[in-house]
């Protein structure tokens, strides 16, 4: 169902930019890094794409007249979640930009801020991505080189939300949120109905994530594969 | 879409400009040589690097900025304030301590900037995650914000639920100790946006600004008359008359020469700042239309004409002496003038009619000798008049009167009379060993509850009483010589007898008004023009009339030492009555206390026999009556008991003018009830006394 389709699509987009915040918090301290504005770069590509993709799917089908009083309250309940996501994506975004402008990693006598992170922050956009690893490409320069293509996309953006502003008229006042206050206590404890499958399986391995163990693990099952067949030839040779 | 935040344009005025200046000193100290050595704060189980020592902060702000200790503490504090450092053991306690407790720095992103104020919407996400992270264990004004705003924010609610829970999971991506300090960044962050209760909050800067200072408010479409009148418009400031700098700033030095003695706070004021000692002296010597003025009011007068005319005793003279010159017109048109500008608008047409007829047109009574080009300008514009029309003919007659008659006036023996006679206060003696006693009796007045319920109880009385006594009234409000100051609840005794002792020596009433000159001070314009309003209002109203401005309520004084003074005083302050009550009854009236009640030449008006001051209240008279004074006391200790407090009222319509307070208008009907009741004090008698003392 459509609804089903949007609910998706915008929890997607809702992961995107939690990720999104999280690697922007990071910009300009002492875990920064090019791997960093990669990820950043990444990581805004791919919320664009699934923007644009929750919006054709939430304009058709407001604009779509046939559709129920119920059904038209909960999509512009889903369009209102939409534009705020999107006014949140903006604003992170721009900060990027001005903490990017103000931190260029090259530069010999800029130092970053010693704000006490150290470790990376490829899990998080391995998650955003929904990836299981990161891999980076870029050149050593993208700091720099990205900033001018942050800050087109940052206009693509504000276009975006005006466009989106002519074309579906929905008054946010009229809104009733689903969730309860603290509504947030009740499902967290269940690693949430993720949409995206990867999510949850890295997450429940995580904690045995370790790469080595698992390594570990298949090793030792081949060695105890290979001699479970040694002793089956020693068997049948003897 | 929500409405975005607008910044008004504050760009072009930051707000918090200091940001960038203490980000420059910020990244200074990230410097690995130069800047500030970190160590590792070690928790239970992590240890995050970069943790600095308070002590360490504050020895590199010295270092580097080559600043006191006292100084750099101060800086320190507010680096610590805005959020750009963090302390660790104490989060809540944001000050940069000397000593070996720990401070990290915080993330760009959390640092304070004008364009991104911190947001509800991430506000209400920060709680939620708390909330998910403490499991519902929040703070409790953490917990009234959170409900606040999801009141506020119900339509995004959803979205704020999602947003915290994934940023939750996100957050649990990163390493263990990445973890942790980010929660100490966000905590430091939202305690500098959103202080606790007690806190103060640092980041509010005021109000912004609706617009851009620099930008052209109208944008009008670039026309060729658009561009003809810039033209016109440079041109004219390019022939503008500057004044160098030098010769504006000498003329600044010398006006503070010359005036430095006349400065009361530069120099100090003879006889005594009342403020400071409570004698008001220095204010009855110095009133508008005093009758001897001091020696530095005349002096002041000889410095530029411009001072003379401002100064209305100064006009007085000036006028005496115009007179004999028979050249009086000219400072008569000159006043009319600055009326014509100043005054009522609605009655331009009447005033310059008036002063065509009696300046300007030929043969006129008092025809003013104006040149034939001024002339005719002025008589075109008096066509259609307004404020500016006699602009031109007051310039005129004013620089004549400036280059002509000011030189003839300093020599004249007019002027030399004033001089002569003019006065040079004595500083007030202030007795150390009795100040405590010399000390006004303040009184406050009763609150208005308690006035009012006086008020009903009054009324009811009077209900049941028959209707006033005549002769029984005139028998107490006859020879009250003097007004008595009330101010409340006070035994009887006291205002009879502290209170009086405490005023000086009284001043005379009304009488001298009608005696002052053509300059028509603001007291004599305000009191001839509420007889009519007056006269408007009802008998029972009347309790205002007793009241005016210019009485002399001081009265009061002593037994045997008011005698003496009044007559005394008599003498030196004589025209400057209206005045001297004016000033005293705008103290008294901004203290809330006084109720003066005085003789007014409205009085008459009054006659309505219901008029009641209360005992010994406002029976003002005319100083010929003082010498009833004791014998009003007498009777006034008596009455005191139950009239006193109602006395209050007495603020009479002319009143106000002046800009007392609002007790005036609770005063105004007290009276008016309370005169019904209080069936002894009917001023009949006293008003006709009061008639005769202003005729004389």
């Amino acid at each position: 169902m459509g609804k089903e389709e949007c609910k998706t699509l915008l929890d997607a987009l809702n992961k995107v930019t939690a990720c999104y915040r999280h690697l922007v918090v990071t910009v300009g301290g002492t875990s920064d890094s090019q791997n960093l504005r990669e990820e950043l770069k990444k990581t805004r590509k791919k919320a664009q794409e699934l923007a644009v993709a929750n919006r054709n799917k939430l304009t058709t089908l407001l604009r779509d007249k046939t559709i129920s009083k119920e059904d038209r309250a909960e999509y512009e309940r889903l369009w209102v979640i939409f534009s705020t996501c999107m006014e949140f994506l903006e604003v992170d975004m721009k900060k990027a930009l001005e903490i990017g402008q103000e931190f260029p990693l090259n530069v010999p006598k800029r130092y970053l801020i010693h704000s006490g992170m150290s470790g990376g922050t490829s899990a998080v956009a391995a998650r955003a991505m929904s990836a299981q690893n990161m891999k980076y490409e870029a050149d050593s320069n993208i700091d720099v080189a990205d900033l001018k293509e942050l800050e087109n996309e940052i206009n693509q953006v504000g276009e975006m939300m005006v466009e989106m502003e002519m074309k579906v008229n929905v008054a946010n006042w009229t809104v009733e949120a689903k969730q309860d206050p603290g509504a947030e206590l009740k499902s967290t404890i269940s690693v949430g109905a993720s949409s995206v499958g990867m999510i949850s399986v890295n997450e429940e391995t995580k904690s045995a994530c370790d790469p080595t163990k698992v390594l570990a693990g298949v090793i030792f099952c081949a060695f105890l594969f290979i001699a479970v067949i040694l002793a089956v030839l020693v068997i049948k040779l003897s | 879409m929500t409405i975005k935040h607008c910044d008004y344009s504050q760009h072009y005025r930051p707000r918090m400009a200091f940001t960038k200046k203490i980000e420059a000193l910020v990244l200074e100290m990230q410097d690995p040589d130069t800047g500030i050595k970190t160590q590792t704060q070690r928790l239970v189980i992590t240890t995050i690097p970069h943790a600095m020592t308070g002590h360490d902060i504050l020895e590199w702000i010295i270092n580097r900025l080559q600043i006191l200790d006292e100084e750099a503490q101060n800086i320190g504090n507010l680096v610590v304030q805005y959020g750009y450092i963090y302390p660790l053991q104490e989060p809540k306690n944001l000050i940069l301590r000397p000593d070996g407790s720990l401070y990290r720095f915080q993330t760009p992103y959390f640092w304070p900037t004008q364009q991104w104020p911190a947001e509800e919407t991430d506000y209400a996400i920060y709680l939620a995650k708390k909330n998910i992270r403490k499991k519902g264990v929040l703070e409790d004004y953490e917990k009234e914000n959170y409900n606040i705003l999801n009141i506020r924010l119900n339509h995004k609610w959803d979205f704020v639920i999602m947003q915290a829970k994934e940023q939750y999971r996100a957050g649990k991506e990163r390493k263990k100790a990445d973890r942790v300090v980010f929660e100490f960044q966000e905590r430091a962050y939202w305690l500098v946006h959103r202080p606790p209760p007690g806190a103060p909050n640092v980041i509010d800067y005021g109000l912004d600004r609706f617009s851009d200072p620099n930008e052209n408010q109208v944008t009008q479409k670039k026309t060729f008359d658009v561009y003809r009148r810039e033209i016109i418009f440079n041109q004219h400031s390019l022939m503008k008359s500057r004044v160098k700098s030098s010769v504006s700033l000498g003329g600044i030095v010398k006006y503070c020469e010359q005036y430095f003695n006349h400065d009361p706070i530069m120099t100090g004021c003879l006889p005594s700042n009342p403020w400071l000692t409570d004698d008001t002296q220095f204010w009855d010597l110095n009133a508008p239309l005093s009758e001897v003025p001091t020696k530095l009011r005349v002096e002041r007068w000889t410095f530029s004409f411009r001072e003379l005319l401002s100064d209305p005793r100064g006009r007085q003279d000036f006028q005496l002496f115009l007179r004999k010159e028979f050249s009086g017109e000219n400072l008569a048109f000159w006043e009319a003038c600055e009326d014509l500008k100043y005054g009522d608008q609605s009655k331009v047409k009447e005033k310059a009619e008036e002063v065509y007829k009696t300046f300007l047109a030929p043969g006129a009574r008092r025809w003013i000798n104006i040149d034939g080009k001024t002339m005719d300008i002025t008589v075109k514009g008096l066509k259609h008049p307004h404020r500016y029309v006699l602009d031109a003919a007051q310039s005129h007659i004013y620089m004549l009167m400036k280059k002509d008659s000011y030189g003839r006036y300093m020599k004249s023996p007019i002027f030399k009379e004033t001089l002569n006679k003019a006065i040079l206060p004595e500083p007030t003696k202030i007795s150390e060993s009795k100040f405590p006693f010399n000390k006004r009796h303040r009184r406050s007045s009763p609150s208005p509850v308690i006035l009012r319920q006086l008020e009903q109880e009054a009324r009811a009385k009077a209900a049941a009483t028959g209707p006033v006594d005549i002769t029984q009234l005139c028998k107490f409000t006859s020879p009250i010589p003097h007004l008595t100051v009330y101010t409340g609840f006070c035994e009887p005794t006291s205002p009879t007898g502290t209170a009086l002792c405490d005023f000086p020596p009284p001043s005379p009433g009304l009488m001298t008004l009608p005696n002052s000159t053509a300059c028509p001070s603001p007291i004599c314009v305000a009191i001839e023009s509420t007889p009519a309003s007056e006269r408007k209002f009802e008998p029972s109203s009347i309790s205002t009339q007793f009241l005016t401005i210019a009485e002399s309520t001081e009265m009061s004084v002593s037994s045997d030492s008011s005698t003496a003074v009044v007559e005394e005083t008599k003498q030196p302050s004589h025209k400057s009555r209206v005045a001297l009550s004016f000033s005293r009854f705008l103290k008294r009236g901004c203290s809330n206390s006084p109720i003066f009640a005085t003789l007014s030449p409205k009085c008459p008006a009054v006659n309505s026999g219901r008029v009641q001051p209360m005992n010994g209240e406002p029976q003002h008279q005319p100083q010929h009556h003082h010498h009833h004074h004791h014998h009003h006391q007498g009777q006034q200790k008596t009455k005191k008991t139950n009239n006193f407090f109602q006395i209050k009222v007495d603020i009479p319509s002319e009143c106000r003018i002046y800009p007392i307070d609002s007790e005036d208008e609770e005063e105004e009907d007290c009276p008016n009830s309370v005169k019904n009741n209080t069936v002894k004090e009917v001023i009949c008698p006293w008003e006709t006394i009061t008639e005769d003392g202003k005729a004389g």
